[in-house]
């Protein structure tokens, strides 16, 4: 596990901010990161270094909570505090605010567009669900609102390759959404966990889903299709989920955030102990009961609370990380022999 | 992601004593007092709060009241205190009032009167099994064994409230060369729509919503008033219960601007949902299959009381199709025998045009849910709203579908809701204009259709609600 994962650079994201989150543009060249100054950067290299390349400062009025790209990279959405999301189209050399989408009643906490790129979903402190149609002209509408959550919304994530979403709550509880005629319906609702789920991530297949919490765990869900082999009972033809494995005992705070790698599968968690963890599924280990080994710890990943982690999507081992330090840290994760 | 509080603080996880999602929207308002600033609190044995000054007098504090205005506004906590707030408008409140009733010496009881939504009535038909007028007549005698005096249908009433629209609209359509905001009218019935739009779009909105009140609200001036002096009573004699397909009509009920400061009562004491009225059916007892049907009561000698009566255009009121029918003959000339809706981007969304030599000359539309009320919203705030008229209903599939109807089993939903609006459209539909009864209120209660009266009785007003910018009210 020594020297699992080295510092690969660090840098001063958002000074005197908390550094919110971190998202990667779809062919692995950007990173964007955002925080409690208002600001979104943009990150990319020159040489070996990591350059800010832009500064999107003129969008928000509060806190930007988190960004993502959408799939074709041309177009980054922005979650802020001030109740809005922004749409930012990406130009030459910058980024323009294209679209600012209204309606949530307080703090946006999180937006995600769907692997089609032509839906987006936001969640906030106003326990709704939102998911937004694009148009061709670049018209954003509002196709459902959905009040499933009983708390504060924290985050939201598509399936990567269907329209499935997911949300995680500060009622412990993770719901899934599909679309049912014109409308969109809570289809599954997951509970396990004993405090606020903060982050969740769907595995590579998109069959598994990783969720974290304030309980100091990281549940897997698998899900199971009606007429299953294993016998597990679906209501109707929606499928069911059901948590096949539970790390507990390796984190000592919050975990933030969970990330899945979809290039290798290694699971990296965020944790407000300051430290960055790795996990890997053991090989040959029973897919109706995974087990995942510690392979990477890095305690004092940064000095305060570890706020997100991003696996780069087309380097593999390349890892992202921000804090409350206001820092963005760039890891290399060298997975251990054997695996 | 660490909290902004103190360890100690943090260790007593006083920051989630309210989840972060629960934040009062109860703005605590400050009032100023010269004088020196020190003072001691003392609280006496029965909580009460007294300031102690320096020269030693003391002085009662007031309470930060919390009102059912404030908490049916906000989908936040509801501690227990609201809770009993909330349960003055409920069956127990009715109960009571009947209850005194019996007891009270005959010059001090009230004059109970009870005014039933069609919409209502439709679920409560659907669940027993009978058609409308069965239910109608059914419920009547069912209201009047526990000590009702009276039973309406507000049928009746939302004939002033659609006369007012459409003559709303006509105005507001021949003065839009003067008046940026006097089109697109938006209908003013949705309770829950208001309190939305008054609280998260305040005055850019408000101008656009038509003034006239709900067929509640005119049945509560109907009763309030004009009954009232019919009865020779003094409004505060009166208990009026509507009974009403959501609970965003205990809200309406309960804005000042309904409340008469004069004799301290509201033109709606109390109102029931539909949900209400079933459980007070089964607290009794009673199925309303069994229950001999007595005769509905009418406000006037002319209106009919053997059997009630609708409108057409749905289950929300027919707004749209009354406005548009009545803009199309009074503007262009043109009579229209049958509204054609034309469905957008989903059911709940649709669009209705009136068109001469393919040119459109009006374009409205029905807006239901919030996910429409949302795009509608925004496409105005751009100056992109293509609409003359919009219904705009909270609820998806309207008020046929309100919070307060009766539910199914999620796999029956749809199909009741089905059963529900083929009940609601078997009764029989009058133009408002042909209603007995009406013109002749118009004349004799109201003193003339343009009057003042007509204008203070029949109409309202709406009120921004601010937004609180609390530093206090900032979570991660």
């Amino acid at each position: 596990m020594k020297d699992a994962l080295v510092l690969q650079s660090r840098v001063p994201a958002h000074p005197d901010s908390r550094c919110w989150f971190l998202a990667w543009n779809p062919t692995g060249t950007l990173l964007a990161s955002c925080g409690g100054d208002r600001k979104i950067r943009i990150w990319g290299t020159e040489g070996d270094s990591w350059i800010c390349k832009s500064v999107l400062s003129e969008g928000h009025q509060r806190t930007v909570r988190k960004v993502a790209w959408s799939p074709c990279g041309n177009y980054l959405a922005s979650a802020s505090f001030d109740a809005t999301t922004c749409i930012w189209k990406k130009n030459q050399d910058d980024f323009e605010c294209v679209t600012t989408l209204e309606g949530h009643e307080n703090e946006v906490k999180s937006v995600a567009w769907a692997p089609s790129g032509n839906l987006l979903a936001t969640c906030s402190r106003d326990k709704s669900v939102w998911v937004w149609e694009v148009d061709e002209e670049d018209e954003y509408e509002c196709v459902s609102v959905l009040n499933s959550h009983t708390q504060d919304v924290k985050h939201v994530v598509w399936h990567p390759s269907q329209e499935l979403l997911a949300s995680a709550s500060y009622d412990d509880t993770v719901k899934l959404y599909q679309e049912e005629g014109d409308d969109w319906v809570c289809c599954a609702t997951l509970e396990g966990h004993e405090s606020t789920v903060w982050s969740i991530a769907f595995d590579p297949s998109g069959q598994r889903l990783a969720s974290c919490s304030d309980d100091r765990t990281v549940r897997i869900w698998r899900q199971y299709l009606p007429g299953n082999e294993q016998g597990v009972a679906c209501s109707g033809s929606d499928p069911s989920w059901k948590c096949v494995c539970t790390l507990s005992g390796f984190h000592t705070r919050t975990i933030y955030d969970v990330a899945w790698c979809q290039l290798t599968g290694a699971l990296a968690t965020a944790c407000g102990d300051d430290a960055i963890r790795v996990f890997e599924e053991d090989p040959g280990s029973d897919p109706q009961q995974p087990t995942f080994s510690l392979t990477a710890h890095l305690r004092q990943a940064h000095s305060q609370d570890v706020n997100c982690v991003a696996w780069n999507p087309k380097e593999a081992g390349l890892l992202a990380s921000c804090s409350d330090d206001g820092e963005v840290a760039f890891w290399e994760y060298h997975q251990p022999a054997g695996l | 992601m660490a909290s902004p509080f103190s360890g100690a603080l943090q260790l007593t996880d006083l920051d989630d004593f309210i989840g972060p999602s629960q934040s009062c929207i109860k703005p605590v308002t400050v009032a100023k007092k010269p004088g020196s600033g020190i003072a001691k609190i003392h609280i006496e044995d029965d909580g009460s709060y007294f300031q102690v000054n320096p020269d030693g007098r003391s002085q009662k504090l007031e309470k930060a009241k919390v009102s059912l205005n404030d908490c049916l506004a906000c989908s936040g906590c509801v501690t227990s205190a609201e809770t009993i707030l909330i349960t003055q408008q409920s069956h127990e409140e009715l109960r009571k009032v009947l209850d005194a009733n019996k007891v009270a010496a005959p010059g001090q009881q009230r004059l109970v009167v009870v005014s039933v939504s069609p919409q209502s009535r439709a679920s409560l038909a659907a669940r027993f099994q009978l058609d409308s007028t069965d239910t109608a007549r059914k419920l009547t005698s069912f209201f009047k064994k526990i000590g009702v005096h009276f039973v309406f249908d507000t049928a009746f009433a939302r004939n002033f409230s659609l006369l007012e629209s459409q003559k709303e609209f006509v105005q507001r359509f021949r003065e839009q060369a003067n008046s940026r905001e006097a089109l697109p009218m938006l209908a003013s019935a949705c309770p829950g729509w208001i309190c939305y739009a008054e609280k998260t779009h305040g005055n850019f909105i408000l101008p656009y919503i038509s003034t006239a009140r709900s067929p509640q609200q005119v049945m509560g001036s109907l009763i309030k008033d004009f009954f009232a002096q019919q009865q020779l009573l003094t409004p505060d004699k009166i208990y009026h219960v509507t009974v009403m397909p959501c609970y965003d009509k205990k809200l309406e009920a309960s804005r000042p601007d309904f409340f008469n400061q004069e004799y301290q009562t509201r033109d709606v004491d109390c109102v029931l949902t539909t949900g209400e009225v079933f459980r007070l059916l089964e607290e009794e007892g009673v199925s309303l299959s069994e229950l001999e049907p007595v005769p509905l009561d009418g406000l006037t000698r002319s209106v009919s009381a053997e059997e009630p009566t609708s409108h057409r255009g749905g289950g929300s009121g027919g707004y749209l199709e009354h406005v548009f029918r009545h803009a199309a003959q009074e503007l262009f000339g043109i009579h229209v025998a049958d509204v054609t809706y034309q469905p957008m981007r989903n059911k709940d969304f649709q669009e209705v045009t009136l068109e001469r030599e393919g040119q459109v000359l009006l374009r409205f539309a029905v807006a239901y849910g919030f996910r429409n009320i949302q795009n509608l919203v925004q496409k105005l705030k751009r100056g992109r709203c293509p609409y003359h008229y919009v219904e705009v209903m909270a609820c998806p599939s309207g008020c046929l579908n309100g919070g307060g109807q009766l539910k199914a089993p999620d796999t029956e939903g749809r199909e009741l809701l089905q059963q529900v609006e083929r009940l609601y459209s078997m009764v029989r539909t009058e133009a408002p204009e042909d209603a007995p009864g009406v013109q002749e209120l118009y004349q004799h209660w109201l003193q003339g259709e343009d009057s003042e009266r007509a204008s203070h009785l029949l109409h309202t007003q709406y009120h921004a609600v601010e937004k609180i910018n609390s530093g206090l009210s900032i979570r991660w």
